[in-house]
């Protein structure tokens, strides 16, 4: 006889994705925090070495003004990971509320719920992004915000699969019965037991949200005052013949983040499956 | 049925409702006064306030507004460009064209390499093949689609000279009959390989599970009892199963995909929509911005509805109360 926490542990340690996922996300999270310490110069600060190749003054060349691109790719770290753990973290509570709410409290309130949650998952939500930010400015928050606020509608459909089938539970009759109020249950049993995918699926936002920032970066929509990935790709497309290493390496930075993500999600999605947990 | 396709229509339409309102709202909560955003300049003539006071019913209660906004679009009027003084819905006709022709080419091809590699890697299962095919579709599911745009530019036509870098015709040399054809076709290819390199693996992730899903079911292990050759259930009953869900994926994908494409045109100046729409962000066009918007927002709902109709009659087993 084992015990859940043995299962799951078992069940976490046989995982390559997760195992992998893990490595990578271990080296991004260490490169962001020790940033200062890895790049040789300041990211911010221009030279007279315009677009010069990789060399061992400058590991990965320098762009059009004379950055050092190792060192901007090392700081843009920091902003990828907040700008996608932010925006994935909005996305996760707004899902979860609306979806918690729907599932649970069934009949009118689902009809409303649910059906605002089926009206905006048919909503084009890269256009609704892309004009709130053309048309409210590109500061940071501003982006992390509307992309957690457009992004929640996968979120929401799992919480509420999830508290429709917990609520049938005898857990939830019997808190029922004892007399605890309905907010109370929602919060204290039904979110907190039903949170699996949603940890699954917020994973993979973190992935989707980095590459939303980044693609309105390339389009010139991004903060102008931090260096972030998708921005190093929009300055160095005009340097393109020149200087292909700008835009290589910024591509190659997303895309390691994104796979991290992504094999973490995966694997989060097997590990804490709730078919796999009771079997 | 009828009452199954009826509720997908409010839903669409209710949609289509939701979207409008937002853009209203952010019309109206955006920093600055409406008749500027509207007209697209600080200096607005009394002449044109008076117009889009008039057309816009700004001096009236704000639900007004929306009801006229909304009429205004129902009769097809989307207002005229800030930037060239055109028709909104015009433009919009005439960009339309060349983003199909992108969007149905990348979204065809990636369904047929996508689906049979998908199919292939379901029979190996495990195989270091479908290791390693896996591994690859995780590489072209992570690559931003505008960098992947940025390295073949560099590649094919930088420095292999093989294909041309930007636009949909040669400037230079317009060919005309055939050879304009062959002109399109050798321009379509950079940006369709960017477009079709991302969508490949959605395609191969589908039919790779549900191949393996339909290969497990209680059906073929029957089959396979009666001594059915392995070929014949798979060609036979396994795939016409397992191909329902790349359908859906398709049709879905063809909904979102003019947003998805609009980046992709941007990097390969092709004119389409995603280039129309970037213009329109960078001069703050805003009624063309509207336009697009609702455009996209009505075909994407029409695609949902035809993606789930086509589903419920495509798949029996699918009750039309239960899907959801």
């Amino acid at each position: 006889m084992t015990t859940r926490k043995e299962r799951f542990l078992r069940a976490v340690r046989s995982n390559t994705q997760l195992k992998v996922g893990f490595a990578m996300l271990l080296l991004l999270i260490l490169v962001a925090l020790l940033a200062g310490v890895i790049a040789p110069y300041d990211p911010y600060k221009l030279s007279d070495d315009l677009v010069t190749a990789p060399s061992a003054a400058h590991l990965l060349g320098t762009d059009h003004l004379g950055r050092d691109v190792f060192s901007m790719l090392v700081y843009g770290t920091r902003i990828s990971l907040m700008i996608g753990s932010i925006s994935a973290l909005i996305a996760a509570v707004i899902g979860t509320l609306l979806g918690g709410v729907a599932g649970f409290f069934g009949g009118k309130v689902d009809m409303i719920f649910g059906g605002f949650i089926n009206i905006f998952m048919m909503m084009p939500t890269f256009f609704l992004v892309l004009i709130v930010v053309a048309l409210f400015g590109s500061g940071m928050v501003k982006v992390m915000i509307v992309i957690g606020l457009t992004s929640w509608v996968s979120n929401a459909k799992l919480m509420r699969a999830q508290a429709l089938s917990l609520k049938e539970r005898t857990f939830i009759k019997s808190a029922e019965s004892i007399g605890e109020s309905k907010l109370r249950i929602l919060f204290f049993h039904i979110i907190p037991n039903g949170i699996f995918p949603i940890i699954a699926s917020t994973t993979m936002g973190v992935a989707t949200a980095i590459l939303t920032e980044s693609s309105l970066a390339f389009l010139g929509l991004g903060d102008p005052n931090i260096i972030s990935w998708g921005q190093i790709i929009q300055n160095g497309k005009s340097y393109l013949l020149n200087g292909w290493w700008i835009c290589l390496f910024a591509g190659l930075s997303i895309i390691y983040t994104v796979i991290t993500f992504y094999l973490l999600g995966d694997g989060l999605n097997k590990v804490l499956s709730p078919k796999l947990r009771t079997s | 049925m009828k009452r199954y396709i009826g509720k997908r229509l409010l839903t669409a339409v209710l949609c289509v409702l939701l979207a409008l309102l937002l853009n209203f709202m952010i019309i109206h909560a955006a920093p600055g006064d409406p008749i500027r955003i509207l007209a697209g300049s600080d200096h607005v003539s009394p002449d044109m306030v008076a117009q889009l006071t008039q057309k816009y019913g700004l001096d009236k209660p704000l639900y007004v507004q929306f009801l006229r906004y909304v009429g205004n679009l129902l009769h097809g009027d989307m207002g005229v460009s800030i930037y060239t003084n055109q028709p909104v819905a015009q433009e919009i006709m005439e960009k339309l064209g060349p983003t199909l022709m992108l969007c149905l080419t990348s979204c065809t091809i990636a369904l047929i390499i996508g689906t049979l590699i998908g199919i292939f890697c379901a029979r190996h299962v495990g195989s270091k093949l479908d290791t390693f095919l896996g591994s690859i579709s995780y590489f072209f599911d992570s690559t931003p689609s505008f960098w992947l745009g940025l390295m073949l530019i560099l590649v094919f036509a930088s420095w292999l000279h093989l294909l041309p870098t930007s636009g949909m015709i040669s400037l230079r040399a317009p060919a005309t009959g055939f050879g304009h054809v062959l002109d399109v076709l050798k321009h379509l290819i950079l940006p369709g390989a960017a477009l079709s390199l991302t969508l490949i693996p959605y395609y191969f992730r589908i039919a790779r599970t549900s191949v393996i899903q339909v290969g497990n079911e209680d059906f073929i292990t029957t089959l396979r009892a009666a001594g059915m050759s392995e070929q014949r259930i798979y060609r036979k009953y396994v795939f016409r199963n397992a191909i329902l869900p790349v359908v859906t994926v398709f049709g879905i994908q063809l909904a979102y995909i003019v947003s998805g494409s609009a980046i992709v045109e941007i990097v390969f100046s092709w004119p389409g929509m995603g280039s129309y729409m970037m213009t329109a962000i960078s001069r703050r066009d805003y009624p063309t911005l509207m336009g697009i918007y609702f455009v996209i927002s009505i075909s994407v709902a029409i695609m949902m509805i035809a993606v789930d109709v086509v589903y419920t009659y495509l798949d029996p087993r699918i009750s039309r109360d239960g899907a959801k």
